[in-house]
């Protein structure tokens, strides 16, 4: 009787045998495969000229990338700008988020903030964040402000309203069983909205954080003597396709990293979630 | 229909209980009718109905966490008036806190209330190994099964030293095999540390194996109380015995019930 | 116990509230303004912008378009690159989650660009399409593309299995489960997905003109900039903002009318 009263869930796996066709349709294979073909192709394609000049073969690509790791570009090597371009990511966010987050809870929590924060918000949010850029230039000037500047604003809009869903999500009967142990509304507020709401705002972060690379490459490609946005648009300028593709192919990594620092933040700050995308 | 007063004390008193719900667009949803009934101390009172019986309703009104459109219930003389720590609650869902470790889930109550840690560690620790959950204290909800997760809901509840206990069809939500061995960790739980109980069910075995009285309400809205029944079999019952079988044939007669 | 009063009821001040705010809001901008709080190259009041509106429409300059004529470009590009992205984003995203050869043969490629902002593309756009609308729907496209495939995939691998293996004792063969299961199933996440790219595509338009146009709202902008005319840049702004929302709105719309039967 004990096994039936706790087990604990278990994941099975299945083994099948083992025939030659399978490695046709084994998905690593076909990923090796692709990646192949898709660099033998980028290389063929750069070489019969099929956009004139503006393709650059791969190993150019390479080479340049290992180039500018160490040759500077307008006073910073390759690490120099990837580092500039994550620091206003990371100042912008961090603003956002201070901001944003608490606000996001307390609409959620409090009607009256609630009435007086969504209208202004409502009205703010159809307008994309790329499209502030203009208007922070007029304002502040073409240094680091303006770039941050859109990069909160772009983030600004993901966070709040995580934070408020994360909120307006959670379970109510939770509610209840506090206040049965005896809580009252601050406990409610402290251990079961904010923890239940955890979750939903680390989803808003993935988004948010997609946004702030839009904004701040868009911002740099405007104006800028720093960052991966302005390693691309300097190739652009000298024609040095090369550097354009090594900058996209930094800029996919260092985006693609970060996300993943994120998603392993989330699983270490809520690892009950695993329950629900555990299929 | 008022219970006939028995000597013992009497621990929870309905007195004459309505609920009607204002739903929107003004529609009036009556859910409970003039329901009275008494628990007395350590009592294990079962509130059997099919669903949508309003039993639900009426445990949520003890509980305080309804209030009652006409009448009051009083614990001890005192009228409920919100949802409070006298009175254990369990819910149908587990409604466990997912980011809290099973440790974290039973020493809830007590943490609200202020005791120091380790106290409360103690206090969570017996409960703990009350509920039969030793050695998984340090547990996730996600990693525990059905069964398991409604423990911690039943040590939960009673760690915060409640002086009724109420569950609300704890066992709705798990299979047939885990349901009977609930049924009979419950019935050894309450041997061990006895308590007032109101427990609601739709399952008529259920009832007659774990209640000392049986109230029955009526199959539709608004809630009505059908019958009562005593249920004067030894414990541990068996679900086969004859005068298990014959109690449950009663009730089966007397409530269209089918199971 | 009394008879407890459901509260159905807003209370007035919170209705009232939200107005408030909206024109505590404009007024504030407003006097901002007038009262020079703020220098004029930085900033146009609400009134000022009107009318710079009303204007465009008729008057040419300083940009080299009427309002329309922006509306309408940055509306086509976007439409575009849209309607090209659902093109092809939606089936090969549906294709990726049933059949394992798909799959593997695109997710490499997809996984590699789909951390690159759209943004990122422009210069590479500027080396291969020149400044014409290609390389502008090109940026919208790769936007839109995204979306579309994340959201088709997943909506394919989250149908229901007890459903495919129903289908497969019917003796279904891959393709049809594929298109009488799968592809059912999948619909309401590629209608949000249709949803999504939309707004992501709208939001790259804006990148997309940041730099290289003659026409568009997001040229409008640029060109205020240039010009130092705040009322432009707000006007601009202000119309990008409007026009995805009208759009999303008929969007929503012409939803309603296709799917009234299809439960979501």
């Amino acid at each position: 009787m004990v096994d039936i009263a706790n087990e604990i869930k278990q994941q099975v796996q299945e083994r099948r045998p083992f025939t030659p066709a399978m490695i046709l349709t084994n998905r690593w294979f076909l990923y090796a495969v692709s990646m192949l073909a898709f660099f033998l192709i980028w290389d063929r394609a750069a070489v019969a000229r099929v956009f004139s000049s503006g393709l650059p073969r791969p190993q150019e690509v390479v080479l340049q990338l290992w180039r500018m790791m160490f040759d500077p570009l307008a006073g910073k090597s390759l690490p120099g700008h990837v580092w500039a371009s994550t620091q206003r990511i990371l100042i912008g966010f961090a603003i956002a988020s201070l901001v944003a987050v608490p606000l996001g809870l307390m609409m959620a929590l409090n009607r009256y903030v609630n009435a007086i924060v969504k209208p202004l918000f409502d009205l703010l949010k159809p307008m994309p964040p790329l499209a502030w850029i203009s208007i922070a230039i007029l304002w502040f000037g073409i240094g680091e402000t303006s770039k941050v500047f859109i990069i909160v604003i772009g983030t600004f809009v993901p966070c709040l309203l995580d934070a408020y869903n994360g909120v307006r999500l959670v379970e109510p009967e939770l509610y209840d069983v506090i206040r049965m142990l005896g809580g009252n509304r601050r406990h409610e507020i402290i251990q079961v909205c904010f923890p239940a709401a955890f979750p939903a705002i680390f989803a808003g972060l993935q988004i948010a954080l997609s946004v702030a690379w839009s904004c701040v490459l868009a911002a740099e490609l405007v104006s800028a003597r720093s960052g991966l946005g302005f390693i691309i648009i300097m190739g652009m300028n000298l024609s040095r396709p090369a550097v354009v593709v090594g900058g996209m192919v930094v800029i996919a990594l260092v985006a693609w990293g970060m996300s993943q620092l994120v998603s392993v933040l989330e699983r270490f700050v809520c690892p009950w979630k695993r329950e629900i995308d555990g299929q | 229909m008022r219970e006939e007063k028995n000597p013992g004390h009497v621990k929870i008193v309905c007195e004459d209980i309505t609920k009607v719900f204002i739903q929107k667009g003004k529609q009036r949803v009556h859910v409970l009718d003039h329901i009275s009934l008494d628990v007395k101390e350590n009592e294990f009172v079962v509130i059997l109905g099919p669903g949508q019986s309003g039993k639900s309703t009426l445990l949520r009104v003890i509980a305080g966490l309804e209030t009652s459109t006409e009448g009051r219930v009083l614990i001890d003389g005192q009228e409920v008036e919100g949802p409070g720590p006298e009175r254990g609650l369990v819910f149908q869902g587990y409604m466990l806190f997912a980011w809290k470790t099973v440790l974290g889930n039973v020493e809830m109550g007590p943490k609200l209330r202020g005791i120091p840690k380790k106290e409360r560690r103690g206090i969570a620790a017996h409960y703990i190994h009350l509920v039969g959950l030793d050695g998984f204290e340090n547990h996730y909800p996600h990693q525990l099964s059905g069964g398991m997760k409604q423990r911690v809901g039943i040590a939960r509840a009673y760690a915060n030293s409640p002086e009724v206990m109420l569950l609300d069809e704890p066992f709705g939500q798990l299979d047939a095999q885990t349901r009977y061995y609930m049924e009979k960790e419950t019935a050894r739980i309450w041997e061990t540390e006895k308590r007032t109980v109101v427990f609601v069910t739709n399952n008529i075995d259920e009832a007659i194996y774990l209640g000392d009285r049986i109230i029955t309400l009526e199959g539709k809205l608004p809630g009505r109380m059908k019958s009562t029944c005593k249920v004067d079999l030894p414990r541990p019952r068996e679900h086969t015995d004859a005068a298990f079988l014959e109690l449950r044939q009663k009730i089966i007669e007397e409530t269209h019930l089918l199971l | 116990m009394a008879y407890e009063q459901v509260k159905v009821k807003t209370p007035t001040i919170l209705r009232l509230l939200p107005i408030l705010i909206i024109i505590l809001f404009f007024g504030t901008w407003q006097m901002i303004v007038e009262w020079k709080i703020v220098p004029s190259t930085m900033l146009a009041s609400p009134i000022q912008i009107f009318q710079l509106f009303l204007v465009k429409w008729t008057e040419v300059n300083p940009d080299g378009a009427l309002l329309s004529q922006h509306i309408w470009t940055s509306v086509q590009e976007a439409f575009t690159g849209y309607l090209l992205a659902l093109l092809v984003g939606v089936p090969l995203g549906l294709a990726m989650g049933w059949f394992v050869v798909v799959e593997g043969l695109s997710r490499p490629i997809f996984e590699m660009i789909r951390p690159i902002p759209p943004v990122a593309w422009i210069p590479l756009c500027i080396f291969w399409f020149g400044i014409g609308i290609s390389g502008k729907v090109f940026i919208i496209w790769i936007g839109g593309i995204v979306p579309c495939v994340i959201n088709s995939y997943e909506g394919v691998r989250m149908t229901n299995p007890t459903l495919i293996q129903m289908a497969r004792t019917y003796g279904a063969t891959d393709w049809q489960i594929f298109k009488q299961v799968c592809i059912p199933s999948a619909l309401p996440m590629v209608f949000g997905a249709l949803q999504i790219a939309l707004a992501c595509c709208w939001t790259n338009l804006v990148a997309a003109e940041l730099l290289a146009a003659d026409r568009g709202l997001g040229f409008l902008i640029t060109m205020g900039r240039k010009l130092a005319l705040p009322d432009m840049v707000l006007l601009g702004m202000i119309m990008i903002g409007l026009t995805g929302v009208v759009i999303g709105v008929v969007i929503n719309y012409f939803e309603k009318k296709l799917l009234a039967g299809i439960r979501r």
